[in-house]
């Protein structure tokens, strides 16, 4: 297998032909990703559809409140401006889209039935992964699509719901990130300097599986032996205990998947307990999901982050503007950066919303539930991340990116230096394939 | 070990502290208070607050000198937060507990979980729905403390430890020794005979629940200045936690509250380096096993201070 990173100058720029070409000519995918100085010459394919004048009835479920919504707020100002620029932009095959935001926590399968007893035309969200997997069925049942945000366990589609029709994921699944950071702790120590390895991740589904599948991935790609493996509860106050057992091991590595506060409150108390002094290296999926809540002196050490599908800096920005353009209408419109956690709403609206006006492009009118849902498989679409899929398997691939966790001056705010790029394929099982069995077979 | 001992103390001790004042009001008022751990939150959130305005008016630590100042400057932000908690928790029980003790303890429960939500908008509204962080943890570690015989060990942790036996020290001499305390006490074991020697159970009661009040504020002040942010929802787990703790101890045992907070504390952080998947499950196994062997508490003596 292909394990190499790409960096921003391998990954490449795109021309305008080429983009025009592969989101068929939309003017509403080409304002999602971003362009919208590619339109001057853009035709308007869709006017004679049959499409109704209503607009679009949309909900978000995400954690808007308490230590969660460090993400969730993010995944609703993405939602946010994916909306806000469908709308500019003439709406979908001329219908505007409105959103309406629920707080999830909790409350899962109420906000999804909320949503569509109120006659939602589509649903987004959740963040968790036990949530979205307690969703599934009732998803089935209503046969109205719902696009997740998150919720990234990776046993979800490859063996709990291997054959769903109306429900998605537009993130990138948990083995990506994983194996993103097993790649990335093999490139920055060497295999063979990579003798132990250890774990602290939040105690529920998402960081069993987190947790499961990096031993796998490190022990395959190095012959590390696990050393420790502690599981606080997730939202928990302290997490010394584990902090003093690493310290105790002194493992070459240690993987985190600790998320939101818990995030912060590991560098917090990492730094505090000597942690980064006793170990090589902290590899984390999604500490950089916190980077508007790390202060500078939390981000020094050797820590590197993954920033799942999207992070600011890539690709390019001197080659991909969208990317500069979307960081700077995030901070002047919410006063923040955006993390993946950004692009997770924003990518689930733009996945349907593309899927939506190439379906009415295809069919002439507005699609029924089941059309739209075929149309969304294999589906791919642009966004200022950079271009995204969603599979036969109802999962999003997308490049997965990891980096060394940094302060950047001028956003006042934790940056990424160094980013490898990680192609979807390096990083996730060929079509038919778990992830246990992939790696296994390495 | 010695070192997840001393974890377990440091968590303890921000247990003890907002268990004391859970305990002080279910002991004297006979009120399960289902609203303590939002008093704790909002503890903490007032601590980002004041403990962020009064550490900004004094210049970054440089040396072992101005730490301990900043320390000091910190440590008062935080009791000045917990201050807070005094009028916001008397006027809580005048206007809304006062009038239910009488009632089943089914209203009390529904009562203070209405002020639970209640609370928790008031904080979103005044602080946001995102976490807040002080953020002067990383400077109170400057404190030297335990590297002055050797050790490196967080000042923070054990700055926490000797303020947990400190707030203890003080509720037993507050009860034990002083008159008010001792009204109080005389308050909760016998009402009636309070009333009619001249005792004003009103103003006690509003007493009590105003010092409960407090030290779940200063608890949540403590955290906030750690390495935990202040967030809405944060009261829940110490809450539930805080309910084992009295019940290991006693129902309005100050004592047994102490004690159940440092086993609570010390068993669940030197029983999880080696039994991981137990974390969540040793404080309540610890209660179970409490309650077959002494069902009252380890010091219970129900509704009653000792």
């Amino acid at each position: 297998m292909t394990t190499g990173p790409t960096t921003a100058a391998d990954s490449g720029g795109i021309d305008r032909r080429t983009l025009l070409k592969t989101v068929g000519g939309s003017a509403l995918a080409v304002a999602l990703a971003g362009c919208t100085e590619l339109l001057e010459d853009g035709e308007d394919s869709l006017a004679d559809a049959d499409v109704p004048d209503e607009p679009i009835e949309s909900g978000l479920q995400t954690f808007t409140e308490g230590a969660p919504s460090v993400l969730g707020v993010q995944a609703q100002y993405g939602a946010e401006t994916a909306v806000r620029r469908i709308n500019e932009n003439g709406g979908i095959a001329g219908r505007e889209m409105n959103l309406d935001v629920v707080e999830e926590g909790g409350a899962y399968l109420t906000n999804y039935q909320q949503f569509v007893d109120e006659g939602k035309d589509v649903t987004f969200g959740p963040i968790s992964s036990s949530g979205h997997a307690e969703m599934v069925p009732e998803i089935e049942a209503q046969e109205v699509i719902n696009v997740s945000t998150d919720g990234t366990v990776t046993t979800l589609y490859e063996e709990d719901f291997p054959d769903v029709t109306y429900s998605f994921r537009f993130q990138n699944h948990d083995v990506m990130e994983a194996l993103a950071a097993v790649m990335q702790a093999v490139e920055v120590l060497g295999a063979d300097s990579i003798d132990t390895y250890a774990g602290i991740n939040p105690n529920y589904a998402f960081g069993q599986d987190e947790m499961d599948l990096f031993s796998r991935g490190i022990e395959a790609l190095t012959g590390a032996e696990e050393v420790y493996s502690g599981f606080p509860d997730l939202g928990t106050g302290d997490m010394s205990t584990h902090i003093t057992e690493v310290n105790g091991e002194a493992p070459d590595v240690v993987f985190s998947s600790c998320w939101g506060g818990d995030a912060t409150l590991l560098l917090e108390q990492g730094h505090a307990n000597g942690m980064f002094d006793a170990v090589d290296l902290l590899v984390g999926p999604v500490l950089y999901g916190s980077a508007n809540d790390l202060s500078e002196d939390l981000v020094d050490g050797p820590i590197y982050s993954g920033s799942r599908n999207f992070y600011w800096g890539e690709p390019s920005t001197d080659q991909w503007s969208p990317a500069a353009d979307l960081v700077s209408e995030v901070e002047d419109e919410y006063g923040v950066v955006p993390t993946a956690h950004f692009m997770s709403g924003y990518g689930a609206v733009t996945a349907w919303a593309t899927a939506a006006e190439k379906a009415v492009s295809l069919l002439g009118r507005w699609p029924e539930q089941e059309e739209l849902a075929t149309v969304l498989e294999n589906h791919g679409f642009f966004t200022p991340a950079g271009y995204h899929t969603i599979g036969a398997d109802h999962q999003g691939y997308s490049n997965a990116h990891f980096g060394e966790l940094t302060w950047s001056d001028d956003h006042d705010a934790a940056a990424l230096s160094d980013v490898n790029v990680f192609a979807a394929k390096n990083v996730s099982p060929p079509p038919g394939e778990t992830s246990a069995d992939w790696i296994g077979s390495w | 070990m010695l070192e997840h001992v001393l974890n377990g103390l440091y968590y303890g001790s921000i247990l003890f502290m907002i268990a004391s004042g859970m305990t002080i009001i279910f002991g004297v008022l006979g009120i399960l208070n289902l609203a303590h751990g939002e008093l704790y939150a909002l503890g903490a959130f007032c601590a980002f607050s004041i403990v962020g305005f009064v550490a900004g008016q004094v210049a970054a630590p440089t040396g072992p000198a101005t730490t301990i100042v900043f320390g000091l400057v910190v440590l008062a932000g935080s009791l000045a937060a917990a201050a807070v908690l005094l009028p916001v928790g008397g006027a809580l029980e005048a206007a809304f507990i006062r009038p239910i003790y009488d009632r089943d303890e089914v209203y009390q429960l529904l009562l203070t979980y209405g002020l639970l939500l209640v609370l928790t908008d008031v904080m979103k509204f005044v602080w946001g729905p995102s976490p807040v962080d002080v953020g002067v943890f990383s400077a109170i570690n400057e404190i030297p403390t335990t590297e002055l015989v050797g050790f490196s060990y967080p000042s923070y942790n054990v700055l926490v430890i000797l303020i947990g036996v400190a707030v203890f020290a003080w509720l037993a001499w507050f009860f034990d020794r002083t008159k008010t305390g001792r009204i109080v006490r005389a308050t909760a074991i016998n009402r009636e005979m309070s009333t009619a020697i001249g005792v004003s159970t009103d103003r006690m009661f509003t007493l009590v629940f105003a010092i409960g009040a407090f030290f779940a504020g200063f608890g949540g002040a403590m955290v906030s200045i750690g390495p935990s942010s202040a967030s809405l929802g944060m009261g829940l787990s110490w809450l539930v936690l805080s309910f084992v703790v009295i019940v290991i101890g006693g129902l309005g045992s100050l004592k047994g509250a102490f004690v159940g907070a440092l086993l609570v504390g010390v068993s669940s952080r030197v029983v999880t380096p080696y039994y991981p998947q137990l974390e969540l499950a040793v404080p309540f196994l610890l209660m179970v096993l409490v309650l077959l062997v002494r069902p009252e508490g380890l010091y219970g003596t129900w509704g009653e201070i000792q």
